[in-house]
């Protein structure tokens, strides 16, 4: 069955192909994952590497293709059967009930029992031996809600050892870590492939990944683009082989931003949702005219800057200006009226109500303004006529503004959006993602009014994971890493593997040796 | 373990005597008098007005534990009430209670069918039951009990009761054939400090005890043994705390939910055939009086936990209690509530949140001049004495209650 090797692999993926509507997530996709051997799957954020791994766990199927666990083929539709084959998932947002127990949530489903009642003694007994043979620590009666993340984390590689797995997929299990819990996990991973467990590991932090996997596969667009030994490439290299550049190019144009600032960030530092701050000491100048794009991986502050500047979150320190006035503690409503704009990363949940007619989301976010309000009244009839122009300047296709915004298809969606936020005449335009997950037709719109935009003085803020869409637009940019930014760049003089290494921190001393 | 669990029920028999102790306590010192707040009649009555509240309680925990917020129990129980006085009526009482069950235990399929199956939002569904419940009794009284002697279109001929016992030595109950002494009884008339005060209330909850009581009680532990003992009951749980979590670990889910909804309506039924058996001896319409809706309010009072919505159960029966009995008690019971806010803003005060200390203060003020300037409450308020207290409660243990964390969300497979 398996041809060219002696042992079967521990895993083997051959030809793996899913579809979603519109987009085929994995694309022939083979993987193979020797025995006894931590191997890492790399790839940008939609490369399809979860999308992979939920396949082999069971939780989807693929349209096409084959699985090989052992040698042995298998099909798995639902992650129980993955259980029983003895493949184990650490989730990237862990899969534990907060107010239940560490030893509720390790054998939940998989119960020992004596005469019906659940046997917590022998649980306990053998979650303590796992504990002790694997260096991984816990206290079995605490309550889930009282763990840090790193003990979660092991919480969760104990539940998937406990049910035997042979073989664990961790789904980017440092990206909730700090670096201290980062070398824990990673001895814990050690530890378990010394005693013959199998590891697929997928991560996008090439340090970490040249740091503990014996074999990596690089993922780009759903496709495997390349699979080598650890120990013969660099991080340069990888970053290279991520991002590739098959993208079709965003077209530039002639640089019109004059010296006027519209905004600007001085020192700004902001508390994440863990506490931790995520952005920290960032000064950022944004020009009238200027397209200024924000490269990072995500996660690295771009979405705490965003919501700063929206007044969404408080400024831990720091100070906001707009068009030299500060608008540090300005409420929302406030900012927006005085001209700030806002097409959102996920267009859905903050950017529409779906179930509402396209004439309410139009006047969404300016309901205090002409022509959609008089007085303390909406305008209906003069805010349903102003949804029809944004229906026909910006191309959206719709039968009418009576229609519910879940009717429309993506691409139709986010133009609306980018409508009615044009059509405000902000002096700050913030994108966050402008044209993730829609079609081609609908990206090329997005872009022209991107440009337009900046063609009509305003400031555009462009926070984007599609490297070409940044360098081809962007005037300027700055690449966020761990709150901070780390670098400013010349588009006109960038390639996206430059950019793909500075996003990931591998340092750039080693272009000179790769190029 | 047992060493354990026998000092868990000595804490607790110590916290029901010091109840009783604040109780006679106050009784002596409520000017005008009352005799009513430790009484063999208001014990009795107090238990017996909890059991439906508590069976409602129960229910409410069962659906909320697996994730399915229940606001149905009061539809449930008034088909727990039809069904369990049809039932009665043909069959005898134990019938009735069964009957009332698969009553209840129908509603509770409907909403589990809506909410689980097709995704129906908990609260729409749960108010579609109690719509469609009344309608439903309704018609069937017409159908069924219209033609009888003593039935009509709301109401039901009368029903025998399911029978009751008193406790052999302690309350004088037989054994053999042979009358025991009524200890307890004995001791209650006693009049002294105290010891008769304690032994009217034991007396009021073990003499003419109804079997359908005891069986309510005893579902106390099951359902705790249950829902924390078993698989089942761990697979019910994690279910309403992480839906996503427990199914990734091959519990099905759906199942879960639906069995614990069914289980929810049931005890609601047997609440509702309690009170027409028990209680009324009849079905009459509207006699639920919003007890499903009593019965959430001690889930969330009992912080998920049987026992606490046991306990809630108890505070409502007893507030219901006094109401009927006398007036004066409810008065006295100001008393009480102005010396327990005195308290909870000594505690303030020494946390030094200042804010609260004077708020609590102030009422406390308040609570004790009304009770020093009236002779008895106004109409209006005893009805309403049992929410009053639970408004207070949950106002200050809010912080502190913790409902499971997928409650009321729609959980579709597949989707996160």
């Amino acid at each position: 069955m398996t041809t060219g090797s002696a042992t079967p692999a521990a895993v083997e993926l051959a030809g793996i192909t899913k579809r979603f509507p519109g987009v085929v997530a994995n694309d022939r996709v083979d993987l193979r994952v020797a025995e006894g051997e931590i191997h890492a799957v790399v790839g940008e954020n939609g490369a399809g590497k979860s999308t992979l791994m939920k396949i082999l766990y069971g939780m989807q199927t693929a349209d096409e293709g084959r699985m090989l666990v052992s040698g042995n083929e298998v099909q798995f539709s639902s992650p129980s059967e993955a259980i029983d084959a003895g493949i184990g998932m650490v989730h990237q947002h862990f899969m534990l009930a907060d107010q239940l127990t560490v030893l509720e949530n390790v054998v939940l489903g998989a119960e020992p029992t004596r005469r019906g009642v659940i046997d917590y003694d022998s649980a306990r007994r053998h979650l303590d031996e796992l504990g002790i043979s694997y260096g991984l620590d816990l206290h079995p009666n605490d309550f889930v809600e009282s763990l840090e993340v790193g003990e979660r984390q092991r919480v969760e590689i104990i539940k998937v050892l406990y049910r035997g797995a042979k073989v664990l997929i961790l789904d980017e299990p440092t990206s909730v870590l700090v670096p201290q819990e980062v070398e824990k996990l990673f001895g814990n991973l050690r530890e378990l492939k010394a005693r013959g467990h199998t590891i697929i590991f997928i991560d996008h932090k090439l340090e970490e990944v040249l740091a503990i996997a014996d074999t990596i596969t690089v993922l780009r667009q759903g496709r495997t683009v390349a699979t080598m030994a650890s120990d013969q490439v660099t991080a340069a290299e990888l970053a290279e082989l991520m991002v590739g550049s098959e993208l079709p190019k965003p077209s530039t144009e002639p640089r019109v931003a004059d010296q006027h600032v519209t905004l600007s960030l001085r020192s700004a530092t902001v508390t994440g949702d863990d506490g931790r701050p995520a952005l920290e000491a960032v000064d950022l100048e944004i020009h009238r005219g200027e397209i200024l794009g924000v490269a990072g991986v995500e996660g690295n502050g771009q979405g705490e800057l965003i919501e700063a500047i929206l007044g969404l979150r408080h400024f831990a320190g720091g100070e906001l200006f707009l068009d030299g006035e500060s608008i540090t503690h300005w409420p929302v409503r406030h900012r927006r009226e005085a001209g700030l704009g806002y097409v959102p990363e996920d267009r859905q949940r903050r950017g529409l109500l779906l179930d509402a007619p396209l004439w309410e989301n139009v006047v969404l976010g300016h309901q205090t303004q002409p022509p959609y309000a008089r007085g303390q009244w909406l305008d209906r009839s003069s805010a349903r006529a102003a949804a029809g122009t944004i229906l026909s300047d910006f191309d959206v296709r719709a039968p009418g503004v009576e229609t519910s915004a879940r009717a429309l298809s993506g691409g139709n969606q986010q133009k609306l959006i980018i409508g009615r936020e044009m059509a405000a005449r902000p002096r700050m335009l913030i994108a966050a993602h402008p044209t993730r997950g829609i079609d081609v037709g609908a990206q090329a719109a997005v872009w022209d009014e991107l440009r337009e935009a900046r063609r009509e003085g305003m400031a555009v803020l462009l926070v984007s994971a599609d490297l070409e869409e940044l360098i081809g637009l962007a005037d300027r940019l700055v690449v966020m890493l761990r709150g901070r930014i780390t670098a400013e760049l010349d588009p006109t003089n960038t390639s996206p593997r430059l950019l793909g290494s500075h996003m990931t921190g591998a340092s750039v001393d080693d272009q000179g040796g790769v190029g | 373990m047992e060493l354990l669990r026998s000092s868990t029920v000595l804490r607790w028999m110590l916290a029901a005597l010091g109840v009783v102790v604040v109780l006679s306590v106050l009784q002596e010192l409520a000017r005008p008098e009352t005799i009513d707040l430790v009484s063999v009649g208001t014990a009795e009555s107090t238990l017996r007005r909890a059991v439906p509240i508590l069976l409602a309680g129960l229910g409410g925990i069962w659906a909320e534990r697996a994730g399915v917020v229940n606001i149905g129990l009061e539809g449930m129980m008034v088909l727990g009430t039809w069904f369990g006085a049809w039932g009665a009526l043909e069959f005898g009482p134990w019938w009735g209670i069964a009957i009332g069950i698969a009553g209840g235990a129908a509603g509770g399929l409907l909403h589990a069918v809506a909410t689980v199956g097709f995704g129906v939002d908990h609260i729409v569904s749960g108010v579609a039951v109690n719509i469609v419940a009344p309608a439903l009794a309704r018609f069937l009284s017409g159908e069924v009990f219209s033609g009888r002697s003593g039935g009509g279109i709301t109401q039901s001929p009368r029903v025998d009761s399911v029978g009751h016992f008193d406790l052999p030595f302690l309350s004088g109950g037989e054994l053999l054939g042979w009358r025991t002494p009524d200890m307890l009884g004995w001791t209650a008339d006693q009049n002294w400090l105290l010891a008769s005060d304690i032994a009217a209330v034991l007396s009021g909850i073990t003499s003419s005890l109804s079997w359908a009581t005891l069986l309510a009680l005893s579902l106390v532990p099951v359902s705790v043994f249950i829902l924390w003992r078993t698989p089942f009951g761990l697979q019910i749980r994690a279910s309403g705390e992480h839906p996503v979590a427990a199914d990734s670990l091959g519990v099905s889910v759906y199942r879960m939910k639906f069995t614990a909804v069914v289980v929810s309506g049931a005890l609601a039924g047997f609440g509702g055939a309690f009170i027409a058996i028990e209680q009324t001896g009849v079905y009459r319409e509207g006699q639920v009086q919003g007890r499903g809706f009593i019965g959430l309010a001690t889930v969330i009072f009992g912080n998920w936990q049987p026992v606490g919505a046991f306990l809630g159960s108890l505070l409502f029966g007893f507030a219901d209690a006094l109401q009927l009995r006398d007036r004066t008690a409810v008065h006295a019971l100001l008393l009480l509530a102005g010396v327990a806010l005195a308290g909870l803003a000594l505690r303030a005060l020494l946390k030094r949140r200042h804010g609260s200390a004077v708020l609590l203060a102030s009422s406390s003020a308040a609570v004790l001049w009304w009770y020093a300037v009236t002779d008895e409450v106004a109409g209006e308020l005893p009805p309403i004495t049992p929410h009053v207290v639970t408004l207070l409660v949950l106002v200050f243990a809010t912080s502190r209650l913790r409902m499971p964390a997928a409650n009321g969300l729609r959980y579709r497979r597949g989707q996160e």
